[in-house]
């Protein structure tokens, strides 16, 4: 009974700090990549539940060698993407990455996968860790 | 006059005036909400490209049949694929309305040092089959994006090699002679797409 028991504690614990986490993940997307290409985007809404803002400057995933954050802008008619350093999140509050805006870019997979990982880190600090499923390259 | 009639003509010029505002507007035609028509469509310059079948792809290309183009490149994950889904999903809307002359959408690469003909092909029948893909010599695209006023510059490469290319987020209509005739600079949505293109072709 030990086991069960201990598994269900893990459960508990993990559901009843989901809301009270210091940074939450909601409407993961990873898109699809064009046909003959590998590099995909992640779009995704990052809450702050905490009274500070939080600064993500490295993002991490299993299933790709390169991951770096974007922003995508169009001014006086010229698109451009930029490599981003940084991105807050001001206190209790929830930004958005989403197209043609800030985004994750994935480029360089490291072969074959349906779920992946994507960890936010504050430098060496790990603040939040996601799993989300991979649509399958086009053939 | 009294100021009872005084006030009674007011009343009537008033009313006369909205009536023909009222009529004014019924009658006006639509106006596009996001196309620039040209008071004189510009014909392209000459030029020589290639598409995803090989074939050489110049001005004359695009005499036949209206043209909506867009510049971009193949490994662009984030504004490029959002704009030509746009495209298609205009295209797709235009179709189901009963609209009959739908433009051939168009890729031309602002990065033709990667960008093979295959992959551009690749790239654009993902979104749509009939979708033309167009690179080339930088020399030749240059020639077409000069005269069209179309802004791209490869950015400098990262650790990795890797490269973005800026560039110009408007699309263009071509006519069937073969002539620019239209901007959208953008930002593009699809209802500004199948309002405005039926009042165009």
């Amino acid at each position: 009974m030990r086991k069960p028991l201990l598994l269900i504690a893990l459960l508990l614990t993990a559901c009843g700090g989901a809301d009270k986490a210091p940074v939450v993940a909601t409407d993961i997307v990873i898109t699809e990549p064009p046909p003959g290409k590998t590099m995909r985007a992640a779009y995704l809404r990052l809450t702050n539940n905490t009274e500070e803002a939080i600064t993500i400057t490295r993002v991490t995933s299993d299933a790709f060698n390169a991951v770096s954050l974007h922003e995508t802008s169009v001014e006086d008619g010229i698109a451009r993407m930029r490599p981003i350093p940084r991105l807050e999140i001001p206190a209790g509050q929830t930004i958005e990455l989403k197209r043609g805006g800030k985004h994750v870019m994935l480029m360089r997979p490291t072969g074959p996968a349906t779920t992946m990982s994507l960890k936010f880190y504050d430098g060496e600090h790990l603040l939040l860790a996601v799993t989300a499923p991979l649509a399958p390259e086009p053939e | 006059m009294g100021p009872g009639k005084l006030i009674t003509a007011l009343l009537l010029g008033a009313a006369l005036f909205a009536g023909v505002l009222v009529a004014l507007r019924s009658t006006a035609p639509a106006e596009p909400v996001a196309a620039f028509v040209l008071p004189a469509p510009l014909p392209l310059p000459e030029f020589s490209l290639v598409d995803q079948y090989g074939n050489e792809v110049t001005a004359a290309t695009f005499e036949g049949e209206w043209h909506l183009v867009f510049f971009g490149f193949t490994h662009c994950p984030d504004i490029c694929p959002a704009t030509l889904q746009i495209l298609a999903t205009a295209k797709e809307r235009l179709a189901a309305n009963g609209h009959k002359s739908l433009p051939r959408i168009v890729l031309i690469s602002v990065d033709p040092e990667r960008d093979t003909p295959d992959q551009i092909g690749q790239y654009v029948e993902y979104f749509g089959d009939g979708n033309l893909g167009v690179t080339g010599r930088l020399d030749e695209l240059q020639k077409l994006t000069s005269v069209l006023g179309i802004y791209f510059e490869k950015q400098p490469a990262d650790s990795d090699g890797s490269y973005v290319v800026d560039h110009a987020a408007a699309v263009l209509l071509f006519d069937p002679e073969g002539r620019f005739h239209t901007l959208f600079s953008g930002p593009h949505v699809v209802d500004d797409y199948v309002h405005d293109i039926p009042l165009i072709i």
